[in-house]
């Protein structure tokens, strides 16, 4: 027994090593490519793009499903982006309230005829609308197909542009955002395929005429962890792999892709659970195969925010599916796993999306549950026990505050000086007992995928009116 | 087998885990004293700072007419940081006469001098600042000191030298441009480069054409792309050269550019680049046909309305229906096509600029034509498909209902 913890405890012990000195590694990563991006922005002129005729046309896809709350003031945001060229369709995707009529009244929608070539699967149509108002807004109307995949694929089959851009109809743009995101892709348009975007929680904040007034931190614990966690990921996790061109999952409430890549992969997977990272990852498995030279970069500062779940039960459901969606892509690309056809992403990406995401909770809970096993039975010193403890606590501290202190020297939207002591506090108490209960959210996620559970299930939101009214 | 803890235990806990404990909170307190302690460094600037602007906005006609000696304020540097801050914020958004007169006041109280200095003799960071603040000013003698920048090591100068080149937009900076990239190849991201030049060169494109083509590999496509901006009709017989181009993107430069070119001349050519193998070279001569309002070109924009790309085939139909001719025949001859996506796009043309109606009345109007291909016609927009495919559809339809015996 003694000799099986031990061997447990070596696994755990090079495992947790491991997993902290990539954070680390990203972190630092970073730190550097944060730093350089903000000198390169001092001589940027984004106002020049506004009128630039390099700018290629883009056409924004929406999904909309029982949005009926927040659908103007989302679209009304779409409409009022900084872009020369754009088109902008929703897709109303079956939606069992009135998102239709409240954009047929605020639009002034009449029915058309449009291109819609169905190269891509989805559901049946059940009508095409343009705004009288503004002809750039086409709406979609379609059955359910069940997923935000099958609607964005309807969205994708009516674009008219060489890059279709794919937000949440839930989430609000910055007005300059898609010029940000579109800089790496006139910069090279023949290498850059695809951008990510970063995604910001809009919970807290005040919306005006489906603008950003005023960013606030959310009042809720839960949500204020929610933060530190997208800026970890995003700042931290998706600059670092962007800049070594393995950037796995574009956010699918805000990225850009080129049309005709996303076309001839045959759009999303309308059965995929996690369609941004599925997408993506075909995306890669798609150009290494045809050995074509290419980069997928990550911008980060071209913001989306988005409404994240209040409640436990609502994080719980998303951050299951997400686990869900991780092992529905990576199961099928485990044939690319450490083959050098597929370069980093088959060496590097997917190996490290395997081995610290995937079986994370795993692992986490298992170490948990074996060293205090062997703490107990006095195979390990428990004083050691408790410096390995207080270790991990302080290092894990050190990568939340690092994304604070990235935001704070990049972006800096959070500037009452409330809000920052509330961000670094929370960095010191996210480790308990959330982090445990988002190790058993994830462990569930997997075992409801492997009993063949892949339903989904609505999250409860408040809607952009509602942070309106706040 | 020693456990792993034991083992590290051996080692003795100050020798690794208390180490490592301590330089983790050592760097958690770092960093928040680090965020601390630069809000408040902040904080006292800006109030510092925003007192001072409000200072100097009172004087400010007296401060740029030299009426308080710009002594008072050159010597301290945080003072003359706001005035050039406040003075180039104004160049950018102010009036011919207004430019000029905050030129003056920057040449007269020597902040260009003093940019150009820094420019040139300074390294890094700084250099970059003062190549973004020259830029800014416009001023012709900043060209040197720009071009020079070009010539730096690191990419984030040589990126600052050239947008502020971009800026002044004059033939000067396009020639110091091209000579530089004649000189060095492609050593900059494409788009910065394309910028510039399309600012640069707008008054004297012809500048291009000698190193569109001598240059090589991509640095050819990102001219031939910067010809395609900026050309003019003066430069069409200089764009003939490139219509049989080997590079995909130079003939397409040359489709763009042909939009400006002389109508005779542009209509041919475009003809010829229609049927070209690469489909963005179609677009952009489909594009530029539509461009010239020819309805010589109807039969190339409806060869266009069947292409094989769904691009093409979009601006096709809409060039065909900005057209100022009668719609019936040219619907007729879209019907004529046979072409159901070639079809789908111009109806969808025709709605999306709001011509449905009046194609509608114009064919129950339209006297000239037979009555019955009219109402086939007719039908055909209303119904958005061929009738041989609607025919072909209703006997499918027939087949599958019929019980099979």
């Amino acid at each position: 027994m003694s000799r099986f913890l031990d061997l447990l405890n070596h696994a755990v012990f090079w495992y947790y090593l491991a997993c902290n000195l990539s954070y680390l590694a990203m972190l630092i990563i970073a730190l550097k490519t944060s730093a350089a991006h903000q000198r390169r922005l001092q001589s940027y002129r984004l106002d020049w793009f506004k009128a630039s005729p390099l700018a290629p046309p883009i056409t924004i896809i929406a999904p909309a499903l029982n949005e009926e709350k927040s659908i103007r003031v989302a679209v009304r945001n779409l409409l009022d982006l900084d872009y020369p060229q754009l088109e902008i369709i929703v897709v109303n995707d079956g939606s069992l309230d009135h998102t239709l009529d409240e954009m047929r009244d605020e639009f002034r929608l009449r029915p058309v005829r449009a291109v819609y070539i169905p190269d891509a699967k989805c559901a049946p149509l059940r009508g095409l609308y343009r705004s009288e108002l503004n002809p750039s807004l086409l709406v979609i109307d379609k059955e359910s197909g069940g997923s935000k995949a099958d609607a964005v694929n309807a969205g994708l089959n009516a674009a008219t542009s060489p890059y279709i851009c794919i937000v949440d109809s839930d989430s609000v743009l910055e007005r300059d955002a898609l010029l940000r995101i579109m800089v790496p892709i006139m910069s090279d348009p023949k290498r850059v395929v695809a951008v990510g975007g970063i995604i910001r929680v809009l919970n807290g904040s005040e919306i005006e005429g489906g603008h950003l007034k005023h960013v606030r931190l959310p009042r809720k614990s839960i949500e204020v962890i929610q933060v530190i966690e997208y800026l970890r990921a995003f700042l931290i996790g998706r600059e670092a792999w962007g800049q070594g061109n393995m950037l796995t999952i574009i956010s699918g409430a805000f990225g850009v892709f080129r049309t005709d890549l996303v076309r001839a992969v045959g759009g999303y997977r309308s059965s995929a659970i996690g369609e941004d990272f599925d997408l993506v990852t075909r995306l890669h498995r798609y150009l290494l195969e045809k050995g074509v030279d290419y980069h997928i970069p990550f911008v980060p500062d071209p913001m989306c925010w988005t409404e994240v779940p209040s409640d436990l039960r609502s994080l719980g459901r998303q951050r299951a599916r997400w686990q869900k969606g991780l092992l529905d892509v990576l199961w099928p690309s485990r044939d690319m796993l450490f083959r050098p056809r597929y370069g980093r992403i088959g060496c590097f990406a997917l190996p490290y999306l395997w081995l610290f995401e995937l079986f994370a909770p795993v692992i986490e809970i298992a170490g948990i549950v074996t060293i205090a096993l062997a703490a107990c039975l006095g195979v390990l010193s428990r004083e050691f026990f408790l410096q390995f403890l207080l270790f991990g606590y302080a290092f894990a501290t050190v990568i939340s505050i690092g994304s604070v202190l990235l935001e704070e020297i990049t972006y800096k939207r959070y500037n009452d000086w409330q809000d920052v002591v509330r961000l670094v506090s929370y960095c010191f108490l996210e480790h308990f007992p959330y982090r445990q209960l988002h190790m058993i959210w994830r462990l569930q996620g997997l075992w409801q995928y492997l009993r063949g559970d892949v339903t989904w299930k609505p999250l409860k939101r408040k809607g952009l009116a509602s942070s309106q009214a706040r | 087998m020693e456990s792993i803890f034991e083992q590290l235990r051996r080692l003795g806990p100050a020798a690794f885990l208390l180490k490592a404990i301590v330089a983790a909170i050592l760097a958690d307190a770092l960093f928040l004293a680090f965020i601390l302690l630069r809000r408040w460094y902040r904080k006292r600037y800006f109030a510092k700072r925003d007192a001072r602007v409000f200072e100097l906005r009172q004087n400010w006609d007296k401060l740029i007419s030299g009426e308080i000696p710009y002594d008072t304020w050159r010597s301290k540097p945080f003072d003359r940081r706001i005035v050039e801050t406040i003075a180039l914020d104004a160049l950018d958004a102010a009036t011919a006469e207004e430019s000029a007169r905050l030129l003056k006041f920057l040449r007269k109280s020597g902040l260009i001098e003093k940019r150009i200095y820094e420019a040139r003799k300074l390294t890094g960071w700084r250099r970059m600042r003062a190549l973004v603040a020259l830029g800014q000013t416009r001023a012709l003698e900043g060209i040197y000191a720009l071009a020079q920048g070009l010539r730096d090591r690191d990419l984030e100068i040589r990126l600052a030298a050239l947008r502020g080149l971009g800026r002044t937009a004059c033939p000067e900076a396009a020639q110091e441009i091209l000579a530089w990239v004649g000189e060095r190849g492609l050593c900059v991201p494409a788009l910065p480069l394309q910028s510039a030049l399309i600012q640069c060169c707008a008054e004297r494109p012809q500048l291009l054409i000698p190193y569109v083509q001598h240059a090589k590999g991509q640095l050819r496509e990102v001219l031939g792309r910067v010809l395609g901006e900026v050309a003019t009709p003066s430069l069409s017989l200089d764009l003939l050269q490139f219509v049989g181009d080997d590079l995909d993107e130079l003939r397409a430069a040359a489709a763009r550019a042909m939009s400006h070119a002389e109508r005779g001349l542009a209509f041919d050519v475009l003809n010829e680049l229609v049927g070209d193998a690469v489909w963005f070279v179609r677009l952009r001569a489909i594009v530029s046909l539509g461009e010239l309002c020819e309805p010589r070109a109807i039969p190339d924009l409806l060869r266009g309305l069947t292409d094989s790309h769904r691009l093409v085939r979009l601006r096709a139909a809409e060039a065909v229906v900005k057209l100022a001719v009668p719609m019936v025949p040219v619907f007729q001859k879209v019907v004529g096509t046979q072409d159901r996506y070639g079809l789908q796009a111009y109806l969808t043309a025709v709605e999306n600029a709001g011509l449905r109606e009046k194609l509608e009345a114009e064919l129950q109007a339209d006297a000239g034509g037979s009555s019955d291909e009219n109402e086939r016609l007719l039908k055909i927009l209303q119904s958005g498909v061929l009738l041989e495919e609607a025919a072909l559809a209703a006997v499918s339809g027939a087949e599958k209902s019929t019980p099979r015996s």
